[in-house]
């Protein structure tokens, strides 16, 4: 493109040329053309950015100023909506639940898919190809029906979980109802949702680590585990650093699951012992009705994700210097 | 949470983008005018929608199933704030409080001659569609009205009596109830009831003269109706006493008791029959129906609304008025078991002389006719639903030992405070 371009003319030339040939015009347009063509290429994606992205979240910073209701009156109130949301205690609660149930789904995920990712990577697994393939499943697999089948599952009174348990002389436990358990339904849901994603990712991490390091470190006396330590971990620094990352926001904004469970009623339990802050946010606006407050919300929320996102970026450009 | 729920919550996010794509056209083709109608699932609306098709050739009936009442609620609220929507809108009456607190987003139905028609609800029903400035919103569907279900082969394994006279005198009044219910557990160790919420403080708490409001919007009343206080101290004594099965509605754990008899008598609005039949095929002729203590209570019903922007306010109010005519809610009834809210109806044969064979043979017209009669019009403000969630999950941490019931009162008063605040 910028090949074909015939060269640029001043801007005072081509004024003192009015006058110019109109073949000669026509080329200078079709250059002006070729420099603006890369904006079109990339506009359909701004574009809608724009609209279904950058749009609502200004639009959100704006609405929780306000005592908002969607289909009624709207009353600046300035930052009342913050004062009285960060002495909510139901929002602080929120905040708990979404820490301990990221916390909860995150780290073993991750472990998980590591330990996963390393048996798939073993040279003399037949069928590797297919076990690969089904580490998706999970993933692509629709949230709705994860959630059915991971609520009956673990079920009061007729959950195969507890039917198991009791067969240890264990109680039946009220997943749904206790505060611990419920997170820990919560988070085995999203963790199996996203293990398959994050295997897949190390896994093919794992393949790019080049053959003859290893030689080297068998040659050096070093086993599996001490391989696996000294080798494979350190050569995985970027990956896991990116699953991490990835695995934060998504974490902060576990929605569905909670939803799910929490129907009919959008508070995640009686006593909100599994709802999120995503889930306030939309018990707040949609089920309330105050559009300002669950902005509000919205807004803190954003702003912690912000805060992890650069926590992560900082500690990883350091993780990245040290190599 | 059950399977059903979820479904309908799937459905209804999909209900509600093509709602949205689908209002925005509204083009009439050859002078035929289309009716944009939404509904929600559970009305048994559909053959009625069929035969008024049928006698009006030249109205195009466009019918949206939202899925759920919450859905069709949010699908609403989300045409409404973009300036939308159909030209018909169920709404629940749990969710019409919040709904009519805007008044300005319906057609005031007076004015297309509502006051005509209001004699033939009944006053209370009426009354939960008319807004604080007195404009009428929307015009009542059903009544749900409340007995108690219960399963006499239970019962009588209980040593209980089974015949439904002999079991409606068993509980006058809820003191009644809840001795009846230790009975229960003495006999068979287990729970009489599904949940305290749904068999003891919804009921209950509906049958004084005023709920969570006096008289207006800014009259709340909450925290010093006496009402409210003694049907939360019924919702507690039943939990003191032992005698629920801690088994949520709607859970999948409730359809399967249903089956299972891991309870004995849940409250059961008339609509409800369906949705036990429905749940609990095999368990046809085990159930009967008796009175609800105190003899009155209501248990859902919708009203009928016209958004503001719709183009044909005439002609969806004339759908309206034919749709829900006391012929055309008998019929209904007769089909769906949806009570109609038209009185004139009630001494009639058709429904003095119904009964249902899936429930024992029980008179479930006249049981349903009493039960509606007696209530009272509650006034509704704009927080109703927010305050009864607040009260309401409040007794389920105390049901489920998440929380001491010393504190109970003074965690949900706290609870109601926190949620009206934010």
């Amino acid at each position: 493109m910028v090949l074909s371009a015939p060269p640029r003319s001043s801007p005072a030339r081509q004024r003192t040329k009015s006058a110019a040939p109109q073949p000669r015009r026509r080329i200078k347009s079709a250059s002006r053309m070729d420099a603006f063509a890369p904006y079109m290429y990339i506009a359909p994606f701004f574009a809608l950015f724009a609209v279904f992205g950058l749009f609502p979240t200004v639009f959100t910073f704006y609405v929780a100023l306000f005592d908002w209701n969607p289909i009624g009156g709207q009353t600046f109130i300035g930052f009342e909506n913050f004062v009285t949301l960060y002495g909510d205690e139901r929002f602080w609660n929120a905040m708990r639940n979404t820490f301990s149930i990221w916390i909860l789904s995150t780290v073993p995920q991750l472990l998980l898919a590591l330990f996963l990712a390393q048996l798939l990577n073993n040279a003399r697994l037949k069928f590797a190809n297919l076990f690969r393939m089904t580490m998706l499943v999970p993933y692509i697999t629709s949230v709705v029906a994860t959630t059915i089948v991971f609520a009956s599952l673990f079920g009061r009174d007729y959950g195969l979980i507890n039917s198991f348990l009791n067969l240890f002389g264990i109680e039946s436990i009220d997943f749904a109802a206790n505060t611990f358990a419920s997170h820990i339904m919560v988070s085995t849901m999203v963790l199996w949702r996203w293990f398959g994603y994050n295997t897949l990712i190390y896994l093919a991490a794992l393949q790019a680590i080049p053959k003859d390091v290893y030689e080297a470190a068998a040659i050096d006396g070093a086993g599996g585990f001490k391989q696996f330590i000294f080798v494979t971990i350190p050569s995985l620094r970027p990956v896991i650093i990116f699953t991490v990352i990835v695995s934060t926001i998504g974490g902060l904004q576990i929605f569905t699951e909670p939803l799910l469970l929490s129907s009919p009623g959008l508070t995640g339990g009686a006593g909100r012992q599994f709802q999120t802050l995503s889930l306030f946010m939309y018990e707040q606006g949609f089920g309330d009705f105050k559009f300002g407050y669950g902005s509000a919300v919205g807004v803190t929320l954003f702003g912690l994700i912000v805060v992890f996102s650069v926590i992560n970026y900082l500690l990883s450009r350091r993780i990245t210097s040290d190599e | 949470m059950s399977a059903k729920r979820i479904a309908r919550t799937v459905i209804a996010g999909g209900a509600a983008l093509a709602l949205l794509a689908g209002c925005s056209g509204g083009g009439d083709t050859d002078g035929k005018i289309t009716l944009d109608v939404w509904t929600f699932g559970g009305m048994g609306l559909d053959e009625a929608f069929a035969t008024y098709q049928e006698e009006n050739p030249d109205i195009i009936l466009k019918v949206t199933n939202a899925g759920g009442s919450d859905e069709q609620a949010q699908a609403l609220t989300t045409a409404l704030a973009g300036g939308k929507g159909p030209d018909v809108a169920a709404i629940e009456v749990g969710y019409m409080s919040q709904f009519k607190a805007q008044p300005q987003n319906f057609v005031d139905l007076r004015t297309l001659g509502a006051d005509d028609i209001e004699d033939t609800y009944l006053d209370w029903r009426w009354s939960q569609g008319v807004a604080a400035d007195g404009s009428v919103v929307g015009i009542p569907t059903d009544v749900g009205g409340l007995a108690m279900a219960y399963r006499t082969d239970l019962f009588e394994a209980a040593g209980l009596p089974t015949d439904r006279d002999e079991v409606s005198a068993l509980w006058p009044t809820w003191d009644d109830f809840i001795d009846v219910g230790a009975q229960y557990r003495e006999a068979t160790g287990k729970g009489m009831i599904d949940n305290v919420n749904s068999a003891i403080f919804n009921p209950a708490v509906r049958q004084g003269d005023e709920m969570y409001y006096g008289s207006s919007d800014d009259d709340l009343v909450y925290d010093s109706n006496p009402d409210v206080q003694e049907a939360f101290g019924y919702a507690l004594d039943a939990i003191d006493a032992d005698i629920t099965s801690r088994t949520p509605s709607w859970s999948e754990a409730w359809n399967a008791g249903m089956n299972n008899g891991d309870f004995a008598v849940l409250a059961a609005p008339s609509w409800m029959m369906t949705y036990i039949s429905q749940q609990a095929p095999d368990t046809a002729g085990k159930w009967d129906i008796a009175a609800v203590p105190e003899n009155a209570g209501n248990w859902g019903g919708s009203q009928l609304t016209i958004p503001a922007k719709s183009d044909h306010p005439e002609e969806a109010f004339a759908f309206i008025e034919w749709l829900m005519s006391p012929e055309r809610q008998l019929e209904i009834f007769q089909a769906h078991g949806n009570f109609p809210s038209t009185p004139e109806l009630y001494e009639t044969a058709d429904i003095q002389n119904f009964t249902s064979e899936f429930f024992s043979d029980a008179p479930v017209g006249p049981i349903y006719a009493n039960s509606v009669k007696s209530i009272k019009p509650i006034f509704e403000g704009p927080q109703q639903r927010i305050i009864d969630t607040a009260i309401l999950n409040t007794l389920s941490q105390v049901e489920n030992g998440e929380e001491p019931a010393a504190d109970a009162w003074p965690n949900a008063m706290k609870n109601v405070t926190t949620a009206l605040g934010g």
